[in-house]
């Protein structure tokens, strides 16, 4: 097994302090920072993925798996910086709307995208409208992505995509949205460009839709 | 005319013979039979599936969406989308409720009169009437919550409160069915013009402010908190009630965020308030109540453990009705069901659900993380009962909400040696302890864990003598219980994750 093998496996039995060692490990022996992640990382999070969707894995062994994931690109992050022909996926904004205290399903979210080598900026819970504004405004993001998990907070998603209508950001950026009481019918009918219906799904439709924005 | 055509619908198992108005929704002649809609008739569910076994009932994108094609092929349909076009026979997955009343022997000073005691529930309605000057209950009235068809939890009720006359229609509604339920309470006992002397009512915070006409807003939105949660003094003139001397109607106050007046008649029936020793309350609702404390000092919570312990959302689950797998165990390695009614096993309801749960993870075929063994799909009870992956999923997150919110109120109150924990509600009579403790739900020795009844009803008989005359043990206890907002404290998604999964055995506790 090569050490981006090892890794991966890593990842995907959420052991953190081996990822990071072999995270080191790989760079002592020459591997190239922006290797780590189309070789081991992202497919290691693909893998959780699958294993997600198909019900083998759990809320507990996704969150361990991305913070293990998580070891390996804080020791790598700093080392992209400056390096030209790395180009993250695109920036994010990301936070439960107002009103809604509920983090498990967008922290998720958030660590799945940022392996898929998206830069997350995550505004936390119970977000305002103003605040995902500034936020898209200062991070120059291109995709944002809202969480609810209550019938009665989801409406907030709403009021956060006029916010940015009315900030002239709209055009901007991608809108995407999900938790338990969402639905496609729902992300169509409040204008937004997309609905994941799981943490994988908002990672594929974060990938097409920030191709495109 | 076409409009004023009406149809015959025979309803089996029960055999009962209705008749109904061409295009009525099937939802609302199903709901006066005591059909329940989980996800309030959204065709968001399975819950209200029926099959049409004569005549026919449409089928929409929405139907398509949650039934299989085999299924439509079979006749089977979500209720909630189907219109009355023809005469019916249709079969119910449901079965009627079991409601619990409280036949609890208690203390009391008498006065004179008849008196009202109300449980008002999100799902249930449970009214008696007593002799106040022997505390003999007259009659009993058990009905479904007419406000259950627009959402069967209290957030989808909220919602439907908080859009446009939502709210009147809701307080009207339950207004007027409890009212009804006074009357048939007369009836039944031969007083139809009788006084009342008092009516006394128990609820959570949103079944509180539906009932009282409060603004039910400031529940929707974080940091859930309304300001009118005190004692409601309401006459029945006022309520559209027309009972002879209007007798004052009253509300308990509520605990704070969705903990009501029903956790504080709790307190009172188990007397947790007078005790020495530190105890706690439970009741394993949709909306999980918790309390702990002794006469110092009492914590409450309430946490969203969704409907997984009444059987929603577990694919082949259903209601402790004929049918339902209610138990399960094993011996040497061989499965037994209980099945209630000895009939033919159709599904799982929630004491089954736990059950299956706890014999697979001591026969191995549950993993502590609540994955099958050996990656499979499902695991045969009894068929055609299986328990699926996301069943066991489902319980876990049920499982999660209550254990993490025990732990967090036990930890915040010191952590205390419990001397008793007192289960309410119907789930916590029909609940296997040992079953509770092994998928760590109630990870407490058997001994300390004590099946309490209805409690909430108890309570609120309790106060029909109590109140009277402001010697307020009531509104004293009150003000010594702490709300605590599981919501805010930063440590609960992480004990929430924690508690996902099952412990590894529960001998190496003992």
């Amino acid at each position: 097994m090569t050490v981006f093998d090892e890794l991966q496996q890593a990842i995907i039995n959420g052991q953190a302090a081996l990822a990071k060692e072999l995270t080191k490990k790989g760079l002592d022996s020459g591997k190239k920072p922006r290797d780590f992640f189309p070789n081991a990382i992202i497919p290691a999070m693909d893998e959780v993925g699958r294993r997600m969707r198909e019900c083998e894995f759990f809320i507990p062994e996704v969150l361990i798996a991305a913070r293990a994931s998580r070891a390996a690109t804080d020791l790598l992050r700093p080392l992209l910086v400056g390096d030209e022909a790395v180009q993250a996926a695109g920036v994010v904004v990301c936070g439960t709307v107002k009103g809604d205290l509920h983090d498990i399903g967008k922290n998720i979210v958030a660590m799945m995208l940022e392996s898929a080598g998206f830069r997350i900026v995550d505004l936390g819970v119970d977000v305002a409208p103003e605040k995902i504004v500034q936020a898209v405004k200062d991070e120059n993001a291109n995709v944002v992505a809202l969480s609810a998990l209550l019938t009665t907070t989801m409406v907030n998603m709403k009021g956060s995509i006029e916010a940015l209508k009315a900030a002239g950001l709209r055009d901007k950026v991608k809108i995407l949205v999900g938790g338990a009481p969402v639905t496609d019918a729902w992300a169509n009918s409040i204008g937004a460009d997309g609905y994941g219906k799981d943490a994988p799904a908002a990672v594929e439709l974060a990938r097409r839709l920030a191709a495109t924005a | 005319m076409t409009e004023n055509k009406t149809y015959r619908i025979t309803l089996r198992p029960t055999h009962a013979e209705l008749r109904a108005a061409a295009g009525t929704p099937l939802r609302d002649v199903l709901f006066e039979q005591g059909v329940e809609f989980p996800c309030g008739g959204q065709g968001r569910c399975r819950g209200c599936r029926v099959r049409v076994m004569e005549g026919t009932a449409g089928i929409n994108p929405a139907q398509r969406e949650r039934l299989s094609s085999e299924e439509i092929e079979a006749g089977w349909r979500l209720a909630c989308q189907c219109t009355v076009e023809s005469d019916l026979v249709i079969e119910l997955l449901q079965w009627d409720a079991a409601i619990l009343v409280d036949d609890t022997v208690f203390a009391f000073q008498p006065r004179s009169g008849l008196g009202v005691a109300v449980d008002l529930g999100t799902t249930t309605l449970v009214a008696q009437l007593l002799d106040l000057s022997t505390g003999r209950v007259l009659a009993v009235r058990t009905a479904l919550n007419g406000q259950a068809r627009f959402g069967a939890d209290v957030m989808s009720r909220i919602q439907f409160g908080v859009a446009d006359g939502g709210q009147r229609q809701l307080t009207e509604m339950i207004r007027r069915q409890i009212g009804g339920l006074i009357e048939q309470l007369l009836f039944a006992a031969s007083l139809t013009c009788a006084e009342i002397a008092d009516i006394v009512l128990v609820g959570n915070t949103v079944m509180h402010h539906l009932f009282c006409g409060f603004d039910v807003a400031p529940l929707s939105h974080y940091p859930f908190e309304s300001e009118r949660t005190g004692l409601a003094r309401l006459g029945a003139r006022e309520l559209g009630w027309k009972f002879a001397g209007d007798p004052p109607v009253r509300f308990l106050p509520c605990l704070g965020g969705f903990v009501g007046s029903d956790v504080l008649a709790g307190i009172m029936a188990t007397k947790l308030a007078e005790s020495q020793n530190v105890q706690g309350l439970v009741d394993l609702g949709t909306n999980g109540e918790i309390v702990i404390g002794n006469r110092e000092r009492m914590l409450c919570a309430s946490t969203a453990a969704g409907p997984a312990f009444e059987g929603a959302r577990i694919s082949m689950g259903m209601r402790a009705a004929t049918g339902a797998i209610s138990e399960v165990t094993a011996e040497e390695g061989k499965l037994h069901c209980h099945v209630v009614g000895n009939a033919a096993p159709r599904g799982l309801c929630g004491s089954g659900l736990v059950d299956a749960v706890a014999t697979g993870l001591e026969l191995e075929v549950i993993q502590p993380s609540g994955r099958l063994a050996g990656g499979d799909a499902q695991w045969m009870l009894a068929p055609p009962v299986a328990l699926t992956q996301s069943d066991v999923r489902e319980l876990q997150l049920a499982k999660a909400a209550i254990a993490a919110g025990l732990r967090i109120l036990l930890e915040r109150w010191g952590n205390p040696e419990l001397h008793r924990l007192y289960l309410a509600g119907a789930f916590g009579n029909y609940i296997n302890r040992a079953s509770a403790r092994r998928i760590g739900l109630i990870d407490f020795p058997s001994e300390k864990v004590e099946a309490a009844g209805n409690t909430a009803l108890l309570g609120a008989k309790l106060a029909l003598f109590s109140l009277d005359g402001e010697d307020g043990s009531f509104q004293e206890v009150r003000r010594r219980i702490e709300h605590v907002s599981l919501n805010e404290d930063a440590r609960f998604q992480d004990v929430f994750v924690e508690e996902l999964t099952f412990p590894q055995s529960v001998h190496a506790r003992d």
